[in-house]
C-alpha cells in the first residue's frame, strides 16, 4: 500500500517528537493504544494557565507509518489552539489532511484518542490542583 | 471427527482439572485403544482405535495445559467472546509498555544504560504474569461451580491479558539476548 506525500513527509520528518515533564501541572499526558494492531502513542501538551491555550505539544509513537504521520500532524495543529479547541479536532480531519485509506483509519483514530487523553489529563490536574492552591492559601 | 475432549475422557467440562487423575485416565485410555490391541480385529475396528488414539493425544495435550485448556473451553462454551490475539494492550499497562518500548528503542540506538530499566521492566511483567496465573486459577474454580458466561468472560479477559505480557517478556528477552 503506497503512502500519501504528506504521511511521508511527517514520517521522514516527524514534528515535535520528544516529551514534557509528565509531573508539571500544566501538562497534560495522554497514552493510548490500538486493539487493532497494538501500536502504543504518548502524546503530551503544555498548556498556559491563563490564557488556556496549548504552547507545547509533543509526541512518541511506536506504530505504523500512519499513526506516526497522524500524532505529528495532531502535535503541529495543537499548537496555539485552546483546550476545547483541541478537544474538537477530529479522526477525519486527520485522515482528510493525510488521505488515509480505509485500513488506516484507526490509526487517526489513535491521534484522536490521544489528544483526548491528554487534554482529560490537564483537566483533571487542573482540578485537582486548584482546591490544594486554595487550602495552601488558606 | 468433533467429539468433545472432556466426554471423551469421561469427565465433565471444567478448568481447574487436577493433573494427576487427567494422566492416569489417560493411561487407562492408551491402553485401550492402543492399536496393538486390534492387529487381529477387522479393519474397520482397526481404524476406530487408530482415530481414537489419535484424538486422546490431542484432548490430552490440550487439555493438561491450563492455558490451552481454558481456550478450549472458551471455543466451545464461550461463544462471541472475542480473543485479543495478544495485540490489545492491556489498558492498566499502556504506561509501563510505552516505557518499555522506549527502552527497548533505546538498546536497539546502542544506547546500553537503557539495559537495567528493560531488566526490571521485564521483571515485573514476568511477577505480573503469576499474579494473572493466580487470578486465572481463582475463576477456573468459580466457573468450575457456577459455570456462568460472566466468569468465562473473566477468563477470556485475562488470558489475553497473559498472551499480551507473554509476548512482552519474549520482546524483551529477544532485546536483551539472555
Ligand atoms: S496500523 Fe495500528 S496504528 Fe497504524
Amino acid at each position: 500500500m503506497a503512502y500519501s506525500d504528506k504521511v511521508l513527509d511527517h514520517y521522514n520528518n516527524p514534528r515535535n517528537v520528544g516529551s514534557l515533564d509528565k509531573g508539571a501541572a500544566n501538562v497534560g499526558t495522554g497514552i493510548v493504544g490500538a486493539p487493532e494492531c497494538g501500536d502504543v502513542m504518548k502524546l503530551q501538551v503544555r498548556v498556559n494557565d491563563a490564557t488556556g491555550i496549548i504552547e507545547e505539544a509533543k509526541f512518541k509513537t511506536f506504530g505504523c507509518g500512519s499513526a506516526i504521520a497522524s500524532s505529528s500532524l495532531a502535535t503541529e495543529w495543537l499548537k496555539g489552539k485552546t483546550v476545547d479547541e483541541a478537544l474538537a479536532i477530529k479522526n477525519t480531519d486527520i485522515v482528510n489532511e493525510l488521505s488515509l485509506p480505509p485500513v488506516k483509519i484507526h490509526c487517526s483514530v489513535l491521534a484522536e484518542d490521544a489528544i483526548k487523553a491528554a487534554i482529560t489529563d490537564y483537566k483533571t490536574k487542573q482540578g485537582a490542583a486548584q482546591p490544594a492552591a486554595e487550602a495552601l492559601k488558606a | 471427527m468433533n467429539r468433545d475432549y472432556f466426554s471423551f475422557f469421561g469427565i465433565e467440562p471444567q478448568l481447574a482439572l487436577d493433573p494427576i487423575s487427567l494422566q492416569q485416565r489417560f493411561y487407562e485410555l492408551s491402553r485401550q485403544w492402543h492399536p496393538d490391541r486390534f492387529a487381529r480385529r477387522p479393519a474397520s475396528e482397526q481404524m476406530e482405535a487408530l482415530d481414537n488414539t489419535a484424538l486422546l493425544n490431542d484432548a490430552f495435550r490440550t487439555l493438561k495445559d491450563p492455558v490451552e485448556r481454558a481456550e478450549y473451553v472458551l471455543s466451545r462454551y464461550g461463544r462471541g467472546l472475542e480473543d485479543g490475539a495478544g495485540k490489545q494492550v492491556p489498558p492498566d499497562l499502556l504506561e509501563e509498555v510505552f516505557e518499555m518500548n522506549m527502552a527497548l528503542d533505546e538498546l536497539k540506538e546502542g544506547d546500553a544504560s537503557a539495559r537495567p530499566q528493560l531488566e526490571s521492566a521485564r521483571a515485573n511483567f514476568t511477577a505480573l504474569l503469576s499474579e494473572i496465573d493466580a487470578d486465572l486459577e481463582r475463576q477456573f474454580l468459580r466457573w468450575d461451580s457456577v459455570k456462568n458466561a460472566e466468569t468465562l468472560s473473566a477468563v477470556r479477559t485475562l488470558l489475553n491479558k497473559r498472551k499480551y505480557i507473554v509476548n512482552l517478556v519474549n520482546t524483551a528477552t529477544l532485546a536483551l539476548g539472555n
